[in-house]
């Protein structure tokens, strides 16, 4: 197909904003997917992001659309997702396109996340189609969600589109649109191949599989590639697109998006970002890649049952491949034994990894409470990057302890503009600007501690505004804090699992909710056990186990042995499966449920 | 050799009791007490000749007192043409104060019982209306009396770890039975048997059982009140004056051989455990049509021997000798939970409230314990 007659586009959508059910409709129109068949928002293929309503993973799908007299067009929609912590990947998609329709919710009006993803797509010089959804709502207010997108853009709110995709009303006019207005991909396809790798995944049969986006050449079946970034060879076992399932193809030319396989099973060594060329007729220089995805975000991740600790290496491994973002190293808990530190992006991205373990891989875990990753000069000059509070140094050996802060822009109806000013004085936040966008929404701009956000920040934010603020952010590095590394101690025994570093201020606090949840959760041992929480070895909080009073049989019946001792094989087995802290026995339920109760309160 | 007889009825069910034992009919009964002769005639000749003479004699329940004290007597006499009573034979039948009178703990006695274990319970009529007993606090002494009056050796059943009100009692019931003179006590706490109607009321929430830190302290109290009063502790729940421990109640903490008749009986006989199913009714179909009575049967391997010495052991005052525990016991010692002494070990009455912790602490890691 001649390259003028491609288009390369994504959808921006805040979550919820109805960005599925639009590619829904454009599969049903192009006669992608035939109507009555249609499954429910097609491009959301896995289980999980069904379930929670959000895009993981980025993908392609391409349809074919005439236009009038027979022009016929092939629309590659690729998807990008939605949520804050995925930022880095709506990045990748818009550098595999041309254009993005920018979509907006009538009845909600623009949120923080799509202002900064339209920022990066416009920076990314592609062409925006302002799109307000929803017009069949009684509560749509198309007019002054035309004037915030008509003022984000800079363009006259007449351009702005209306559609309600959930009837189908004006989306024929957006297809349209999205053919004259977003411009046909360039790109020279007689020269060497470069083609960039902006999403991947696995198949249990073909291996790694490489979502692309052809800029020069071509890239066909047979070909021995390089991946220039990594030095990886290989040759390419298939060429295809999905349509919406896998369709496979001689080759794909410039302009062009889909997928190739290469048969190579290790995750580990296709990079998304990469650029692929030809073996045989290498290209000069790599593609502008994207910036490698900086997890902010660390938790120690333990199966429940030990013996699964390979199993959840290979996990990681394969979700690795096709979530990019994710890290992980290796870690040995005392009180959970052999797992991994795993780096994320943000809360929910810790939520879909932890889930995805789950359900795909079967897996139980344990995750600790989310930690962001702090920079530690010590007294003798050095830097060092503590992402588990248990490496924290000697408090006798810090100089100084810095924490990660982000941007923050804060989007919220007047109203709640109090409430929500309160609640960045309460998480430590740096008030800076504050600029009314429209009668119904004022921008405002602070400097939060990242560490603040990843526990419920997001909710409170919510729950403060009855569900109209939202929230945007982008990193901007390290500040100093006045942070302390709190430890718990089981019976004078440090549990690496709760440590956690914390604002002094609030380290009491902390301290005693810990020690409270802990003395509910631990049994009564046979002596009394204290719960300290303690700050190098000054103890902030305390709380007692008391001694095991009561464990008896009074009674055997007529010389009933058997019952007593099935009841005593079965405390004796239970026993084995103690983990113990010193001369504590401490049930790994018991670990589990401090834990899941901790993460939603961890320290300010 | 020791005999338990199993007798499963009882007139009404307690709101506690989860024992096998169930209310039924005279003809039942008629045809269950034809099963267990049957039963304990085709036992005693497969058991060996010298397995014969009766150590002991338990005829336990249920509620063994449905019977008169002369049907006893006449039932035991049937029991002693298959086994050997000797002089010191012991011979114990569980009573409910409710059922006797005089003449019955005489006509008992004249018929070969020596020792009346009495279920008394509690001196308080609240308490014994709220566990559904039969009897009232009166009954229960003058049975007590007469059961004492018949020159026979008495045991009284206490209960303790009562919901609230009955806990006050606890301590007076003990005081009142201890002041009739009996020769033997059994301090039973009150547990929760699943399905229980009084499971059932605490589920409700209409009554609450003490919590852990009460029933210890009453425990450890009762205890001490029966130390004083000249009442040796020889087991978790079980006191007495010197030299009338239950011979056959050591007998299963020491592992010595018993054989157990009637349903849902158990037997300990050259180191294999079996027993009865606990079905009445199946049981006697078993014996009628001549087929099996086993529920279950096991073989005891010699680490499985090992073990049950520690857990039964330990549950006595005599203890275990301590190069049976592979365990180091310091820790245990140090909490005053256990005592060494002359190369044994036992547990402190505070040590005997946690024993279930302690004795899984104790066995051998080994899976030695399992059961059929
Ligand atoms: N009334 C109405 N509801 C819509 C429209 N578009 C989407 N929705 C509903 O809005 C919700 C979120 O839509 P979805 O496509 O899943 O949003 P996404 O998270 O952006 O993919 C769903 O319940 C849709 O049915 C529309 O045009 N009108
Ligand atoms: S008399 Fe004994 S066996 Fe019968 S119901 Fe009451 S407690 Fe249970």
């Amino acid at each position: 197909m001649d390259r003028n007659n491609i288009r390369n586009f994504c959808i921006i959508a805040h979550i919820d904003h109805g960005k599925s059910t639009l590619a829904d409709r454009f599969l049903e129109i192009t006669h992608t997917v035939p109507s009555q068949k249609m499954a429910n928002q097609y491009l959301d293929r896995m289980e999980l992001e069904r379930e929670r309503g959000i895009t993981i993973k980025a993908q392609a799908v391409r349809m074919h659309y005439s236009l009038g007299e027979g022009e016929e067009y092939r629309l590659n929609l690729i998807d990008t997702p939605g949520h804050v912590d995925f930022s880095y990947e709506v990045s990748r998609s818009l550098v595999a396109c041309e254009g993005a329709i920018l979509l907006v919710d009538a009845s909600q009006g623009i949120e923080a996340q799509t202002v900064g993803n339209a920022y990066l797509a416009l920076e990314g010089g592609l062409t925006i189609i302002p799109v307000v959804n929803k017009i069949d709502l009684p509560a749509a207010d198309f007019e002054d969600t035309a004037m915030e997108l008509a003022d984000l853009l800079g363009v006259d709110s007449g351009d702005v589109l209306a559609v309600s995709a959930k009837t189908g009303e004006g989306v024929e006019d957006l297809l349209r649109a999205v053919v004259q207005e977003i411009p046909p991909p360039s790109g020279d396809p007689e020269l060497p191949l470069r083609a960039l790798v902006f999403d991947s995944t696995y198949d249990v049969y073909k291996g790694v599989i490489a979502f692309v986006r052809v800029k020069e050449g071509l890239v066909s079946q047979g070909m021995k590639a390089l991946f220039m970034a990594t030095g990886v060879k290989s040759e390419i076992n298939e060429v295809g697109y999905f349509s919406p399932d896998m369709i496979s193809c001689q080759d794909l030319e410039a302009g062009d998006v889909g997928y190739i396989s290469t048969g190579i099973k290790d995750v580990s060594r296709i990079k998304v970002g990469d650029t692929i060329t030809d073996q045989k007729r290498q290209a000069a220089d790599l593609l502008p890649g994207y910036q490698e995805p900086k997890p902010m975000v660390f938790a120690g991740v333990y199966p429940i049952e030990a013996d699964d600790f390979a199993d959840l290496g290979d996990a990681l491994d394969k979700l690795k491949l096709s979530d990019s973002a994710l890290t992980y190293n290796r870690e040995n808990s005392r009180a959970l034994g052999f797992g991994f530190r795993c780096g994320f992006l943000g809360l929910l991205h810790m939520e879909i990894v932890q889930e995805r373990l789950d359900r795909e891989y079967g897996l139980q875990l344990v995750v600790t409470s989310p930690t962001v990753v702090y920079e530690v000069e010590t007294r003798d000059a050095e830097v060092v990057f503590v992402r588990n509070p248990s490496d924290m140094p000697d408090a006798a050996a810090l100089k100084e302890v810095r924490e990660p802060y982000v941007q923050a822009t804060i989007l919220v109806p007047p109203d709640y503009m109090g409430n929500i000013l309160e609640l960045v004085k309460e998480r430590r936040g740096v008030y800076q600007e504050m600029v009314y966008l429209s009668g119904r929404r004022v921008e405002i701009r602070c400097k939060l501690p990242l560490a603040e956000i990843v526990v419920d920040f997001y909710d409170q934010l919510k729950s403060r505004s009855r569900g109209y603020a939202s929230l945007d952010y982008e990193h901007i590095g390290f500040l100093p804090g006045n942070l302390v590394k709190l430890d718990i101690l089981i019976n004078g025994e440090p549990v690496d699992a709760f440590s956690a570093i914390v604002d002094r201020n609030h380290a009491h606090d902390y301290g005693k909710k810990i020690s409270q949840r802990l003395r509910q959760l631990i049994p009564r041992q046979l002596f009394d056990v204290p719960v300290q929480a303690a700050i190098g070895g000054r103890v902030v909080a305390r709380e007692t186990i008391k001694a095991k009073r009561k464990d008896v049989l009074s009674k055997c019946y007529g010389g009933d042995v058997t019952r007593k001792k099935k009841l005593l094989e079965k405390q004796k087995e239970g026993k084995r499966r103690m983990k113990m802290v010193g001369k504590v026995e401490i049930p790994q339920e018991a670990f589990i449920s401090a834990l899941r109760a901790t993460r939603e309160e961890t320290p300010k | 050799m020791r005999l338990y007889i199993h007798w499963p009825f009882c007139v009404s069910r307690c709101a506690y009791c989860d024992f096998n034992s169930r209310v039924a009919s005279r003809e039942l009964h008629a045809l269950y007490h034809h099963a267990l002769i049957t039963e304990i005639e085709n036992r005693s000749r497969c058991i060996g000749e010298e397995r014969r003479d009766l150590g002991s004699l338990y005829l336990g329940g249920g509620t063994p007192s449905i019977m008169k004290g002369e049907e006893v007597a006449r039932f035991l006499e049937e029991v002693f043409r298959y086994f050997r009573r000797g002089p010191g034979t012991e011979v114990t039948v569980e009573v409910n104060p409710a059922d006797w009178c005089a003449g019955d703990f005489i006509q008992a006695r004249e018929g070969g019982v020596n020792r009346f274990s009495m279920g008394v319970q509690s001196l308080s009529d609240d308490v014994l209306a709220f566990l559904g007993r039969r009897h009232s606090a009166n009954q229960a002494v003058e049975a007590m009396r007469s059961a004492l009056a018949s020159g026979a050796d008495v045991s009284a059943d206490l209960l303790c770890a009562l919901p609230a009100a009955g806990r006050l009692s606890a301590s007076d019931s003990l005081s009142d039975v201890l002041d009739l003179g009996p020769h033997h006590i059994s301090l039973y706490g009150l547990t929760l048997e699943k399905s229980t109607p009084l499971a059932k009321r605490v589920e409700l929430g209409e009554v609450a059982l003490p919590g852990e830190d009460e029933a210890a302290d009453e425990y450890l109290a009762l205890v001490s009140t029966l130390g004083e009063r000249g009442y040796e502790q020889y087991e978790i729940s079980n006191f007495s004056r010197p030299g009338y421990e239950s011979r056959h109640n050591l007998a299963y903490w020491s592992r010595e051989e018993y054989l157990g008749v009637g349903a849902g009986a158990h037997s300990l006989i050259a180191e294999r455990r079996f027993s009865n199913r606990s079905s009445v009714l199946q049981y006697i179909e078993n014996i009628k049509s001549g087929g099996s009575t086993l529920e279950s049967y096991e073989v005891l391997n010699l680490s499985e021997r090992e073990s049950e010495e520690i857990m039964l052991g330990l549950r006595t005052t005599a203890g275990v000798r301590e190069e049976l525990v592979g365990h180091s016991v310091d820790g245990l010692e140090a909490l005053g939970l256990i005592v060494r002494r002359l190369g044994r070990i036992r547990l402190t009455p505070s040590g005997m409230l946690v024993s279930n912790t302690i004795i899984a602490g104790l066995l051998p890691d080994v899976d030695s314990l399992r059961c059929a």
